[in-house]
């Protein structure tokens, strides 16, 4: 390396360092603004259809789908983010940007009002309180007594989130503190089935799983999804926990214990306290999952009482596709939504936990 | 310890058994069991037809996008969102998360939409007025293209996010070294990252053929393994087979192969993890 250093013979004139540096920095933004557009190009496909979706579901009405109200709203929201975003980068001073934010928020607003304000109105969401929504667009006869309401479906699916959640929880934590703390004959032979399960894949093992719940007569339930979802996310998990509860230092334990604390006191009052944000993560990352299952209870649950969300999405889009655009995407929103908070809100302990999921 | 044993035990290995019991059987529709037989893998070997062209699409499928998404892509978004502003970077990281963690149902539906044949379709506005020419059909005249890229989507997350923590881990004083010796930002790339990346990406690929090789929750979803059989990969026949057909005891047997195929994967990834820092003696304790 030393060589390629001195090579180059240092220019005579005294170079023009302002210049340099000004064209260095100059370029520098440059290729920061390519790497940005390039991004935002790449990310279009993403975010333009969830937003399409969302804009279906406040404007179309009975009948197609239209598209000039999604192009109207981008028209109005892109140019808003791209000032905003310039004067964000320009703008030192944080008052400013707020302000700025502020009006080029209340301009995008009136124009969006002016411009699609009278075709936004509420009516695809009717859903949520005339629960027979799909008998009255389709005949009775087709769909009569077919779909159960959207909150039964809400229920059943917040049942199964929240139950596998907790399952997750106290099992992967016990087992990862277990593993992290103590050594027991078979501990290496252990940890290494747990990882080859944690590889390996679940899915192959629907249809024996299946036999095994019609066996059981847990097919058809929600506490055996729940059960199946559990355990096959478990390994992961069981890892994750043990990442986060390897990284607490032994000795805050171990002082716990020698003023007198048992270990359980320890483990629920010391350790437990340290690893919060590992529960935390594990929990949301399991819900957002069971919350979006589809294959395992489109395989399992059968009787429409049984329905999550999942499937009640799926089988209206599957009946009224086609008629009624608005329904659907109001359906997918109010089911995105939940799923979709807690990612936002929780996405700092979320990417903690990608980083302990990749160590173990 | 002990919840875990039992839940995996049940949940996992006894498929596993059961799975292997139930391929040597003639379980129909109803479930029953009369005899046993090497039926099963005979008809896989000889006469199931359609077996050969599933096995083409899914390797075609599994390739296509572990190449050009799962892979590739991811490494691009990982090292492109690393180099802008770090809210900037995370922000596109957000961004390219969001399919991963909305609904399955929900993400193929919205693929439904966007490729919808008529001309109110996303795309097809895209292609009629931008570009002026003919709406296209994706679902029913290149399904295979659809899927890939549904699934490619998706799959560039995970990637993205683990490269993305394997560059942040690079020691930060390599990258000025290499700035103060005139190294270009291609070339700390081409030889500070990629070097430093080379675990993270075989783990990555192996990890990602195994799981292509299985899912079949989008392609359901999306095409339902149509028109007639063009999309249906490997595991979906099973499925298939199993549940639209009733034949569970074919089924059983066709993912008995997927489950070996898919131990012999989990073990090679074993091999590449690293097993000293996995397997460190815990902080023993005299119970």
């Amino acid at each position: 390396m030393a060589t390629v250093t001195f090579e180059k013979p240092l220019s005579p004139a005294r170079p023009d360092w302002q210049a340099l540096a000004a064209r260095a920095g100059l370029r520098r933004s440059a290729g920061q603004a390519a790497l940005l557009a390039f991004l935002l190009l790449v990310s279009v496909p993403i975010i333009l259809p969830y937003f399409w979706m969302l804009m279906i579901s406040l404007t179309a009405r009975t009948g197609g789908v239209s598209t000039d109200v999604l192009w109207t709203a981008c028209a109005v929201i892109v140019p808003a983010v791209l000032i905003y975003s310039i004067v964000h980068s320009l703008v030192p001073s944080p008052r400013l940007r707020l302000v700025t934010g502020l009006l080029l928020l209340a301009i995008a607003c009136t124009l969006l009002v002016a411009l699609i304000g009278d075709r936004l109105h509420f009516d695809n969401y009717r859903f949520l309180w005339r629960t027979n929504i799909v008998e009255e667009i389709r005949s009775k006869a087709t769909a009569g007594g077919q779909f159960p309401s959207v909150w039964i479906a809400f229920r059943n699916s917040l049942v199964l989130a929240v139950s596998q959640t907790v399952i997750i929880i106290t099992v992967a934590s016990l087992a990862g503190y277990y593993i992290s703390r103590f050594a027991f004959r078979g501990r290496e032979a252990f940890l290494q089935g747990l990882l080859v399960l944690h590889a390996f894949p679940a899915m192959t093992l629907i249809i024996p799983i299946f036999l095994i719940l019609y066996w059981v007569g847990l097919l058809d339930t929600i506490a055996g999804v729940m059960l199946v979802l559990a355990t096959i996310e478990l390994p992961f998990y069981v890892f994750v926990m043990k990442g986060f509860f390897d990284a607490v230092p032994w000795d805050i334990e171990m002082s716990a214990m020698t003023d007198g604390a048992t270990r359980r006191q320890a483990f629920r009052l010391v350790v437990l306290p340290q690893v919060s944000v590992g529960l935390i993560a594990v929990a949301v990352f399991a819900f957002i999952r069971a919350w979006e299952e589809y294959i395992f209870v489109r395989t399992f649950l059968i009787e429409n009482k049984n329905w999550v969300m999942s499937l009640y999405l799926f089988w209206v889009a599957d009946d009224v596709m086609g008629v009624d655009y608005g329904i659907v995407a109001a359906v997918s929103v109010f089911y995105v939504l939940p799923s979709l908070l807690l990612y936002v809100f929780c996405q700092k302990y979320l990417t903690q936990m990608t980083i302990g999921g990749i160590k173990g | 310890l002990g919840p875990t044993a039992i839940l995996l035990f049940l949940f996992f290995l006894a498929p596993v058994a059961v799975d292997l019991g139930v391929a040597f059987t003639d379980m129909g529709r109803t479930l029953a069991v009369s005899s046993f037989t090497f039926e099963n893998f005979e008809r896989m070997a000889t006469r199931d037809t359609r077996l050969l062209g599933a096995l083409g699409i899914t390797a075609v499928f599994v390739i296509t996008t572990l190449c050009i998404f799962n892979v590739t892509f991811a490494l691009l978004l990982a090292l492109v969102t690393t180099s802008v502003q770090r809210q900037v970077g995370a922000f596109f990281r957000a961004v390219w998360l969001l399919p991963r963690m909305s609904p399955s149902v929900v993400y193929a539906l919205l693929w439904l939409w966007v490729v919808d044949p008529n001309e109110r379709g996303l795309l097809n506005q895209v292609v009629v007025h931008v570009f002026g020419l003919p709406p296209l059909d994706l679902r029913n005249n290149h399904p295979l293209l659809l899927v890939i890229l549904a699934n490619g989507f998706i799959g560039a997350s995970l990637g993205m996010i683990i490269f993305t923590s394997a560059i942040r881990s690079i020691p930060e004083h390599l990258f000025h070294a290499a700035r103060a010796d005139g190294a270009g930002s291609l070339a700390i790339v081409r030889h500070i990252v990629l070097p430093a990346l080379r675990w993270p990406i075989s783990y990555m690929t192996i990890h990602q053929t195994l799981s292509l090789l299985v899912t079949f929750e989008y392609i359901l979803l999306i095409t339902a393994g149509g028109p007639f059989y063009d999309t249906t990969v490997f595991a979906l026949f099973a499925y298939r087979r199993a549940f639209e057909n009733g034949q569970y005891a074919y089924g059983a047997a066709l993912s008995l192969v997927l489950v070996i195929v898919g131990v012999v994967a989990a073990l090679a990834l074993w091999r590449l993890m690293d097993m000293k820092q996995l397997l460190q003696s815990p902080r023993i304790e005299v119970h």
